[in-house]
């Protein structure tokens, strides 16, 4: 503290004596300072033993630290006040004490490490190593771990994948069937009932008042297996029509000699017809666009078989629109032949027309027997097959059961233009003539014209009857034609014709004396019942619809041109006609109708020739010749 | 129901004995477009008409308390069409089960001096309008769609003038008695206008 330098340097402590307290009078009592064995024990309480041996624990090396780092203040009375009755360096003494000791086991431990035979010192590995494995199987084990994991990743992008191709198709499936649903809708009217989608096949907004209800249902078809190959023609639309109006059916109408057995009537015709299975519907299905004239129908059916093919292309035949046009023409034969029956038994005919369960029987002249039949095949395949063996198919009216269909379509469109909106607007429906009746004061006869209406079966026969009866003038005029050669006999038949008027025009010449004779033109106007022949010079005949009728008309035109043709004949030679008559009442008598007789002389009067033309039974044509001066002579010429 | 005065035998048997079955309701001008639309859609497949007609009524006053009605009505639009005579008899409301007004109804077409006979016969003209609108046909059911001009110079059918704002709306049948069938269809056909129009039974006598 003291020292005997140059510069004196004193050092006390800041603040020589603590007080104690201060009394009232001003007196400060001090405390007494330490002394310096007490400051040093003082200070070596407060070194902090506990807080270096913690830490030689836990670091291998020797050294404490904070051997000599002043402890905290505050300690300073907790510590004093743990140990008060020990003396003062007990603590310092222990902790000292321990600390060798562990020093020393420190010293012996690394006396023992030394050697490296009893102890080794290793550095810590954090994980201890797994169970000791070859580390070839290990890359493997782990390749196949990353392979697994990339495999999950692809199959799970595959699964979705695969899912969402199903999903598409699922939903081309849908929507094909909407798109199914919308072409089906522009063809048919289709309406939704509760959760059904009903269609009409009626032709009932056309002006059909068939009561049939016509309804088909729509189904969805997508019941099918999604890992099988989807059939071709899949179609996920499909039609439930009613079965009634299954499988195919059409009218058949012929006309026939008298049968042998009406008893049998009934069973006759329900015959399944070998046809393609589109075919039938697509055929009605043109009948009902085609509102050509009722004339031409050869043409026509020509027409109609060449666009049946074309329809059917147009369509690519889907099967619902097959089905269902197959099935709307089993309705449509079904209303003609229910108003064809209802006809039948209405109309009051002389011979009265037979229903007779799938046939109207009709006798539109005598001996002769129309027949309307419905065929309806479903899938009966047992239907009477003699039936079709006993019935050629060229008994097939065509045109008939054509215009069988256009009549009743003209019938619909008449029953839906028939009526017409009531002016004012308070009258009752009905039509506007029937109206006028009153005011106009009708007779009964105008009444009368305003009902009676035509109906289809009254119009089919006498359609029968027309083209019975032309093809009867036909067969007898070729018949004619190729039983006599001389004087031939032509006919030009018209093209155009009315279904219940058409022409021919017959001519009848000499063959290779045209020049010299007229031939006669005569020209038949064939009705439903009757004949009516104009010659060139205006005259009219009407035949009836018996054969013989029109033959002996024939004959007697053919022998009266036979007769002008010989005088024509000896005018060119020069002879002279002395006497000239169309029918002769002398002579034997002829099977048919009378001789025609012509007389000529020779151009000096020497010779005279008489000949007479007549048929016999065999319809051949003779001309017997008398030469009348010399000797009389009696030859038949057979032409 | 009153008998006409003229003849007091009931009229019964053939087709005179008809009914007309009866359903009413109104459209706003603004809206008759839709309801056109809709009854284009609904009903027979035929050309939209439109009408223009001169309705005339008659009374008849007999001993009885009430008079006796007849409506005698024109077409001014078409040519050559009767004049159409119309009696109606009293309506009748009827129960739940049916659900159409029915009145007897005698529908006589005539000739244009039908006027002058029913004058003579002594009746005379309580009122006169013009009715101008659509007409439509669903099977045998009618429906009328018409606006109601008031006449304003007595006879002239040149100057009119609408009545309101609204179109009349009727839906008739015209069958023969007893056929409480058809008012299940009409019924039906009303249920499909119902947004647009409500057409209901009204029973005229409740108006007055």
């Amino acid at each position: 503290m003291s020292g005997a330098s140059a510069v004196r340097i004193s050092i006390e402590s800041a603040c020589e004596k603590q007080v104690q307290e201060v009394g009232l009078d001003g007196s400060e009592t001090y405390l007494q300072p330490l002394s310096m064995s007490q400051n040093l024990a003082r200070l070596a309480q407060r070194i902090d033993f506990s807080q270096g041996s913690g830490s030689e624990e836990d670091e291998p090396g020797p050294g404490g630290r904070d051997w000599a780092s002043p402890g905290d203040a505050e300690d300073e009375e907790g510590l004093v006040k743990f140990q008060p009755s020990l003396w003062p360096w007990d603590s310092v003494r222990n902790s000292l004490r321990s600390a060798l000791t562990e020093t020393c086991v420190l010293y012996d431990v690394l006396g023992i490490l030394k050697d490296k035979k009893f102890m080794t010192l290793d550095p810590v590995v954090q994980d201890p190593p797994p169970p000791k494995q070859n580390p070839q199987f290990l890359q493997l084990i782990s390749k196949k771990k990353s392979l697994a994991g990339a495999a999950q990743i692809l199959l799970k992008g595959a699964e979705r994948l695969s899912k969402s191709v199903a999903e598409n198709q699922e939903n081309k499936r849908q929507r094909d069937f909407n798109s199914e649903l919308l072409r089906l809708r522009q063809h048919w009217k289709l309406r939704k009932v509760g959760d059904k989608i009903l269609g009409d096949l009626s032709y009932r907004s056309a002006g059909s008042l068939f009561p049939h209800h016509g309804t088909f249902e729509v189904i969805k078809n997508t019941d099918i297996d999604l890992d099988k190959k989807i059939p071709e023609d899949y179609c996920p639309l499909d039609v439930q029509i009613p079965s009634d109006l299954e499988g195919s059916a059409y009218i058949k109408v012929s006309i026939q000699k008298q049968a042998p057995d009406i008893g049998d009537l009934g069973t006759v015709n329900l015959f399944k017809r070998p046809l393609p299975k589109s075919k039938p519907a697509a055929e009605v299905k043109l009948l009902i666009h085609l509102s050509l004239p009722a004339e031409n129908q050869v043409r026509l059916l020509f027409q109609f078989q060449l666009c049946t093919f074309y329809e059917i292309e147009i369509f690519g035949a889907p099967h619902w629109q097959t089905k269902l046009e197959a099935a709307q023409n089993v309705l449509l034969c079904k209303e003609i032949f229910a108003q064809l029956s209802r006809e039948a038994v209405q109309i009051k005919s002389q011979i009265p027309h037979i229903v007779v369960k799938n046939q109207i029987i009709s006798q539109p002249f005598p001996g002769l027997q129309l027949s309307i039949s419905l065929c309806h095949s479903s899938n009966d395949k047992k239907s009477q097959k003699s039936a079709s063996d006993r019935q050629s198919p060229e008994d097939h009216l065509y045109v008939l059961e054509h215009n069988l269909h256009q009549l009743i379509r003209e019938f619909h469109k008449q029953t839906l233009s028939s009526t017409v909106m009531p002016h004012p607007a308070s009258a009752p429906f009905g039509h506007k003539r029937m109206k006028l009746a009153g005011p106009q004061a009708f007779d009964k006869n105008d009444i009368n014209s305003l009902q009676s209406n035509e109906g289809l079966l009254e119009k089919i026969i006498k359609q029968a009857k027309h083209i019975f009866l032309r093809r009867r003038t036909a067969r007898t005029i070729d018949s004619l034609a190729s039983r006599i050669e001389d004087p031939q006999i032509q006919a030009h038949w018209s093209n155009i014709n009315d279904v219940y008027e058409s022409s021919v025009k017959v001519l009848i010449t000499s063959q290779g004396y045209e020049q010299i004779c007229k031939s006669i033109q005569l020209q038949l106007n064939i009705g439903v019942e009757q004949i009516r022949v104009v010659h060139r010079d205006g005259r009219v005949i009407t035949l009836s619809h018996q054969e013989q009728e029109l033959q002996d008309f024939l004959l007697s035109q053919m022998s009266q041109h036979q007769v002008h043709a010989v005088q024509q004949l000896a005018k060119v030679m020069g002879w002279h006609v002395l006497s000239f008559s169309n029918h002769v009442g002398l002579g034997p008598v002829e099977s048919i109708g009378n001789a025609s007789a012509i007389t000529v002389a020779s151009p000096n009067g020497d010779y005279a020739i008489s000949g007479s033309i007549s048929f016999d039974c065999d319809h051949k044509m003779y001309l017997r010749v008398r030469f009348s001066s010399c000797f009389l002579l009696e030859s038949i010429s057979r032409y | 129901m009153e008998a006409p005065p003229v003849t007091m035998m009931p009229v019964t048997g053939g087709t005179i004995n008809m009914m007309e079955y009866l359903l009413q309701g109104s459209v706003l001008d603004q809206s008759l477009e839709s309801l056109l639309h809709r009854l284009r859609g609904l009903c027979d497949n035929m050309e939209p008409e439109t009408f223009l007609d001169h309705e005339m009524v008659f009374l008849l006053k007999g001993q009885q308390a009430s008079p006796f009605v007849l409506r005698a009505r024109r077409s001014m639009d078409k040519t050559g069409m009767p004049w159409h005579l119309r009696y109606l008899g009293q309506p009748e409301i009827g129960d739940k089960n049916r659900h159409a007004l029915v009145r007897n109804c005698v529908d006589i077409a005539t000739s244009e001096n039908l006027t002058d006979f029913l004058v003579e016969m002594g009746f005379r003209m309580d009122h006169e309008f013009v009715a101008k609108g659509h007409v439509f046909r669903k099977g045998i059911m009618k429906i009328v769609v018409y606006k109601i001009f008031r006449i304003l110079m007595p006879g002239n059918t040149e100057s009119i003038e609408p009545l309101s704002l609204s179109y009349l709306v009727e839906l008739s049948v015209v069958a023969p008695a007893g056929q409480d069938m058809v008012s299940d269809d009409m019924r039906n056909f009303a249920e499909q206008l119902k947004p647009l129009v409500h057409l209901e039974k009204i029973d005229p006598k409740r108006l007055m």
